[in-house]
């Protein structure tokens, strides 16, 4: 008999049912619907588990193999089905393809230090003691300072994540930029022309970039230091979830969580192997031979496949290892359903990266040219590739670009034609995007493969960051730098990655969970006393900084009519309806525009290319829909 | 005391981010001076205040230190 745990149908809750109510250290595992109230089918699940355990005489655990299905797991076996989370055997599979999962249970084994359990356990229990209390003190100062009661959350990782946000969102709002010189040669011989840039990229003054050009035009340069190499390209490390997200957002523009929806799509239709693996290694029991005939069946790789099963296949493999599961390859199964777009091209990359471990590393040429006239140097190069090796594998993925060889000997000599001298400004610092923010998370060493990514969700939620771009909200601003004085621990990275490494150790079979709790409930403990010495202080700034943000979520954009207001959603006292006004009308602008009643609104930051009205999202009900505010926009067809 | 520019609670007269970034808009004339050669004051204060690449806080500042 087989039934499905369809996720988490245990949480972590307090018993007090007071929202105002902490610290709160004692916390129990509760059914689903009664901690979240999106659970609603939790009870229903239990109580089918409960009448299917009844009378069972063995039973096996087959959640997914990994923290979160562990957890999952063990919750069932011992709330729901009489206490049987160490009796019970475990099916361990990494794809869902037949013969796996009949190899699976075939091969069934004792459950054993279940580490992975008892870490997912305490990582469940430790983020809401952290999450709840000072979510609860930071909500509860902001009230008391007189405005309406707003979650204002400030989870584990959530914490030090917002702070890698704002130390960047500080960077550029406060950058200068620095003015430099960008300087060019143009030389000729017999008549063909070819640029060569400054050896210096960046020239600091103006006066060095003129004298450059004044020493070089009409003079003669001289080639030295041609330098042609042969350089060799290894192919990619196979993926784990982090590299796929990476080059999913590369390629296609997916941000981290959608491409973790579409991979589990594509895992449970059997297509890949289990996507939550932290490993780039490909080891042999997968069966490298018979993926690739599997994969070799669809007609667009069957000859790369071909080519691949000449010699023995041996990939290459990363330095990053899951003992729980491999880097995430193709199964060599047909889809059994369409595909959609996202999905099949989800696949051809999964497919192609696999098949690129298996390639010889690629062959590129390079040269070097150094142009030199008196004192100063001009350099000029370029790149292609001579022989593809794993490139012809990874198609339209390899992202390497031939660019024209020059073709000069040394000792060429040249005519300095000119010398351009381009005044230029340095760049401020990149926002982070999703996938950026991933990667730091990742090499600073907090969250986990699973969590990541709606870790980053979460922040746009809560109203921390704001559009793609993640730009920090006023109130993001405001919870780290009271974090900063108040709480610093919270926002610490060290603190979050010290519970992680300890964390991980007790994945692996160390014991310790339970001081980690208590480590947890004594950090909490100090911290929430700062936070309550200061009360006031912090309600005021948290407040101000909501109210900051909620006004500006009103503003729609630059008012067309008179150009100084702004055009914001107003509520009618009388009809209580929502429409667009200038914040001018005080003083005499009368522009006005309906809004739709239902959905939310979301400005754009460009307004109409029609009329110049701000354009916004309406989202709510279906799909988001675009429209401009005005009512008479030349852009709206007639009906 | 409020922040003359954005309104955010300040010691001064300015809050913590507008006092950094006047800092850097400050240390930032010197190295402006050494790359044109010379440069007024004012002059460098435009220049920052169009510039795309200027933060939001440092055009706050460019503006608030040209009408003071």
């Amino acid at each position: 008999m087989v039934c499905s745990a369809q996720g988490h149908v245990y949480g972590i809750s307090d018993p007090t049912e007071e929202r105002s109510v902490y610290p709160v250290f004692d916390v129990e595992w509760y059914s689903s619907d009664l901690v979240d109230e999106d659970s609603t089918n939790a009870a229903r699940r239990i109580a089918a588990v409960r009448r299917l355990a009844a009378g069972a005489s063995r039973f096996v655990n087959a959640c997914d193999f990994d923290v979160e299905g562990e957890t999952i797991g063990y919750n069932l076996l011992r709330y729901a089905c009489g206490g049987k989370e160490t009796d019970a055997l475990r099916a361990r599979f990494s794809t869902l393809t037949q013969e796996d999962l009949v190899k699976a249970f075939d091969e069934l084994r004792p459950q054993a230090q279940q580490g992975l359990a008892r870490a997912g356990r305490a990582r469940h229990a430790i983020d809401f003691v952290w999450g709840v209390n000072l979510s609860r003190a930071l909500s509860q100062s902001a009230l008391g300072s007189g405005h309406r009661y707003r979650t204002v959350s400030v989870g584990r990782v959530q914490g030090p994540t917002l702070g890698f946000l704002v130390q960047r969102e500080l960077e550029i709002r406060e950058f200068v930029p620095l003015p430099y010189w960008k300087v060019a040669g143009i030389f000729e011989k017999d008549g063909r022309k070819i640029n060569a840039e400054y050896s210096k990229a960046k020239v600091e003054t103006r006066e060095l970039a003129e004298k450059v050009r004044e020493d070089c035009v009409g003079g003669g340069a001289v080639a030295m230091a041609v330098r042609r190499s042969i350089a060799q390209v290894g192919p990619p490390v196979p993926f784990n979830i982090g590299d796929l997200q990476k080059e999913a957002y590369r390629a296609f523009g997916l941000n981290p969580s959608r491409t973790l929806q579409i991979a589990e799509r594509l895992y449970l239709g059997a297509l890949i192997s289990y996507p939550r693996t932290g490993s780039q290694r490909l080891p042999p029991s997968i069966n490298y031979r018979a993926i690739l005939q599997g994969v070799g069946k669809a007609a667009e790789y069957a000859p790369l496949v071909a080519e691949l099963q000449k010699a023995e296949p041996k990939p290459v493999q990363g330095p990053k290892d899951d003992p729980a599961h491999p880097a995430i390859h193709p199964t060599g199964e047909r889809p059994k359903r369409p595909l959609d777009s996202s999905e099949a091209a989800m696949l051809d990359l999964v497919t192609r990266r696999f098949l690129a471990a298996f390639g010889p590393s690629a062959r590129r040429e390079m040269v070097d040219v150094a142009l030199v006239v008196g004192e100063h140097e001009f350099r000029l190069g370029g790149g292609r590739t001579v022989s593809p090796g794993w490139m012809k594998y990874y198609g339209k993925y390899a992202g390497y670009r031939d660019t024209e060889l020059p073709a000069i000997s040394e000792g060429d000599r040249f005519r300095v034609v000119d010398v351009l001298v381009d005044q230029k400004f340095e760049s401020r610092p990149p926002r982070y995007n999703q996938s950026t923010l991933l990667e730091k998370m990742e090499k600073e060493g907090i969250g986990t493969k699973a969590t990541r990514a709606d870790i980053i969700g979460t922040l746009a939620g809560r109203g921390y960051v704001t559009g793609e771009s993640m730009e920090v909200t006023d109130l993001g601003l405001s919870v780290v730098e009271t974090m900063t004085k108040y709480a610093p621990s919270i926002i610490s990275t060290e603190l979050t990655r010290d519970i992680e490494e300890k964390l991980e150790a007790v994945e692996g079979g160390a014991e310790g969970e339970a001081e980690l709790l208590r480590e947890t409930v004594r950090s909490i403990t100090n911290q929430l006393a700062e936070l309550s010495a200061n009360e006031e202080a912090v309600g005021k700034e948290i407040d101000s900084a909501l109210m900051a943000t909620v006004s500006k979520s009103f503003v729609l954009g630059r008012c067309p009519i008179c150009k100084t207001g702004e055009l914001r959603v107003v509520r009618s006292k009388t009809t209580k309806k929502r429409f667009v006004g200038c914040s001018n009308y005080p003083t005499g602008c009368r522009a006005s525009a309906p809004l739709p009643q239902r959905g939310t609104v979301k400005a754009t930051p460009k307004p109409c290319q029609h009329c110049s009205w701000p354009v916004v999202y309406i989202i709510g009900g279906g799909r988001p829909w675009r429209l401009c505010v005005n009512p008479s926009c030349p852009g709206k067809k007639k009906p | 005391m409020k922040c003359s520019i954005c309104g955010r609670e300040a010691g001064g007269g300015l809050c913590q981010y507008h006092v950094a970034s006047k800092a850097r808009v400050e240390e930032a004339y010197l190295l402006w001076v050494k790359a044109y050669g010379r440069m007024e004051w004012k002059e460098y204060l435009d220049n920052i205040k169009r510039n795309v690449q200027t933060g939001q806080w440092a055009k706050e500042i460019a503006e608030f230190l040209k009408g003071g």
